[in-house]
């Protein structure tokens, strides 16, 4: 036990690492791999992919990556608390559904009220959580499917949106980069600079690596749990959101559907461990990316849904594996 | 410690969920608000017209059943997925609307939400509470055999619609009223051959793997291709599972992979509305640079066919309601129903969609 705290103290991470030799260990892969298999597959596509290396592909990636890629970064940041948080799916289907009920009052008041709904999800989420001691994984697996019917129930049917605020946010640019690009750029900026540079982000990073620990030092662990939910069902909402004007549908029934769980491989791809105690936000940005990337290249070469449904899975299962790796390595 | 805690905890929840459930039901909008994608109106639309009937007949006394008044009946209806697919809710409120034209005592409805599962159990309480005729829109051909064989122990008849189940005619269930899936397909290949004027590289978004829709739709579409169009030469096929923004985000990709494509076969309407953005968003004109090609006849389609945007949309027409009824008054007044009742679906497409546009779903 005591060891495991001094693993996992938040002041150790990074400075030391320049001084030791580089080694090519488990725990090095598990840090880097996701950007050595990012640019690995890229190099293959640019050799191999017909008509890969283009401006319209490479746009296009950027922009179908934004939802996995928001979505991501808010479960990175619960999965630090070492919690998870399955609701993500369907708090984007209830955002998406509440822009048409809201669009009659303005798209900026539509797209309040949505990301709010998300925001609010997570806070119930975080009080289940962090104050009443419910295990996250059956907290939010409450929600999801209570959520899910939530947005079926509000929702109803497909819904187009029309409204030209949201086909502009969906579709439009400015110099040359898609809105939501930068939207996500932007998101993932935030939450480096959350984790890395705020008190926020040390309390999340030291709740996550030993919760009794820090709850003995006086940090106000159940504040952070809450605040740390919040911000993911904001940023599922926002993704909703996005996914949604892009789409210029709503589609409660469908829309974010199994999102959780590409969230959570995109994470655990980007080398932030399930058991908590650290965060890493560029890997979640490369691990969402190679994702992308995956689909991309499965659908450029028309590989057959079954034979795609299988390499996806083979993939998922190779990062855990090398998650499991470095837990042996380090006892 | 915690003790102390516990009511304002609890408070903070129920207030959550509380504001939660405000924020979606509080305010309505004021009224601008979006047509949903198959507002139906009334379900006037066309009505069903049988093609053709196949397989042997079956009556009261092959089948078992004891003679019924449908206006002293409780009849049951098992759906098979949400209500939010413009299908289902077509199909759901023509059964209900026919229930009343014919005047049973009761209606009993449920929804599996595409869980067999949830199916057999859904079927096995409509026994329970005192169900005499069962219409079931499965949810997979096969695995409905408990709620079957619960259904044949108590003598009740099951008459399956839009989905054929792989079990015994006459013994496990009535008979099957439904499209032909597999015609459906030779047909958007008709349609597209000549929007295309013969000549094209065709792109496929695939519906759900392993749904027999998905492999009728593309076995009907690829057989007649083979057969009839040598100038239709497919150069993709992918899946995006019915839904809309997977269709947009698939063909996204297939528009960058083959930059070449002139047409897009979609397998339900909600993928070719995706495909719609996705064309536009690659800066092609959908429904001329590129032509698309769907099945099913929602309304938001139709709508689109009108504005130029795709090109023909085969009918898939799931109004069964009248059809159910009748058959089921016809195998009450010791007629002989056939295996297979196959419904004559319609065509829209450029020159008659904007004068049809009623009829769609």
């Amino acid at each position: 036990m005591s060891e495991r705290l001094a693993m996992r103290t938040p002041a150790e991470t990074p400075p030391k690492r320049r001084t030791r030799p580089r080694r090519i260990d488990a725990d090095w892969i598990r840090r880097n791999g996701v950007y050595v298999a990012l640019v690995l597959l890229l190099a293959i596509n640019v050799v191999f992919t017909d008509n890969f290396v283009s401006e319209g592909t490479l746009r296009l990636q950027l922009i179908q990556v934004v939802p996995v890629l928001i979505v991501a970064i808010g479960m990175a940041l619960v999965i630090g608390t070492e919690g998870i948080d399955l609701s993500v799916g369907a708090v984007m289907a209830i955002a998406a559904a509440l822009i048409p009920l809201y669009i009659g009052y303005g798209t900026l008041v539509a797209v309040l009220v949505a990301v709010l709904a998300g925001a609010i999800s997570g806070l119930l989420a975080g009080t289940l959580v962090g104050r009443v001691g419910v295990q996250p994984i059956i907290a939010t697996l409450g929600i999801m499917v209570a959520g899910r019917g939530l947005a079926n129930l509000f929702g109803g049917e497909i819904k187009s949106i029309r409204d030209p605020g949201i086909v502009e946010l969906g579709s439009g640019s400015v110099l040359g980069i898609p809105y939501v690009v930068l939207i996500a750029a932007a998101v993932a900026a935030g939450a480096w600079f959350l984790v890395r540079r705020s008190t926020y982000g040390r309390r999340l990073v030291a709740i996550g690596g030993n919760k009794r620990a820090a709850e003995l030092a006086g940090l106000p662990v159940r504040r952070v749990l809450v605040t740390t939910y919040v911000l993911c069902g904001l940023l599922a909402a926002l993704a909703g959101v996005l996914l949604a004007a892009r789409s210029q549908a709503s589609d409660p029934t469908k829309l974010g559907l199994l999102m959780e769980l590409s969230a959570i491989t995109a994470v655990v791809l980007g080398g932030t461990p399930l058991s908590g105690g650290q965060v890493r936000i560029a890997g979640t940005v490369a691990g969402a990316l190679l994702l992308q990337l995956i689909t991309a290249t499965l659908i450029f070469h028309d590989i057959p849904d079954s034979t795609a449904q299988i390499a996806q899975a083979v993939i998922v299962v190779a990062a855990v594996y090398v998650q499991l790796g470095r837990k042996k390595a380090r006892r | 410690m915690k003790r102390t805690t516990f009511p304002r905890t609890w408070r903070l929840v129920a207030c959550s969920a509380a504001v939660l459930g405000a924020a979606l039901a509080g305010c309505t909008n004021p009224g601008t608000s979006e047509q949903p994608a198959g507002a139906g109106g009334n379900s006037g639309g066309d009505g069903q017209v049988v093609k053709e009937s196949s397989g042997e007949g079956c009556t009261m006394q092959d089948y078992g059943a004891e003679k019924l008044d449908l206006s002293e009946a409780v009849v049951g209806f098992s759906q098979s997925e949400p209500d939010t697919a413009a299908f289902r809710a077509a199909e759901t409120k023509s059964i209900r609307e026919a229930a009343k034209e014919t005047g049973v005592k009761k209606l009993l409805v449920t929804n599996a939400n595409n869980e067999l599962p949830k199916q057999i159990a859904d079927i096995q309480n409509m026994l329970n509470q005192g169900a005499d005729f069962l219409i079931v829109a499965p949810v997979n051909s096969d695995g409905l055999d408990p709620a079957l064989a619960a259904a044949k122990q108590k003598g009740v008849p099951v008459l399956t619609i839009d989905r054929k189940v792989t079990n015994t005619h006459c013994d496990d269930y009535l008979a099957f009223l439904g499209s032909d899936f597999y015609e459906q397909g030779k047909r958007a290949a008709d349609a597209l051959n000549e929007s295309t004027g013969g000549e094209a590289k065709v792109a496929i978004l695939l519906g759900s793997s392993g749904n027999n829709v998905t492999e009728d739709r593309n076995a009907g579409f690829k057989d007649q291709v083979k057969a009839q169009y040598p100038g239709l030469e497919i150069v993709a096929e992918q899946t995006a599972n019915f839904a809309r923004d997977e269709g947009q985000a698939v063909a996204e990709q297939l528009l960058q992979s083959n930059p070449d494509i002139t047409a897009i076969y979609a397998h339900n309407d909600e993928m070719a509305l995706g495909a719609v953005t996705a064309v536009q968003a690659a800066g092609k004109q959908p429904g001329e640079d590129i032509k698309i090609v769907s099945i099913d006849g929602t309304r938001n389609a139709v709508q689109a066919i009108v504005d130029g945007q795709i090109n023909a949309v085969i009918e898939s027409n799931p109004r069964f309601g009248p059809l159910a009824f009748e058959t089921a008054e016809k195998f009450y007044a010791g007629e002989a129903i056939p295996e297979n009742v196959i419904i004559s679906d319609d065509e829209y497409n450029r020159d008659n969609a904007e004068a049809n546009l009623g009829n769609a779903f």
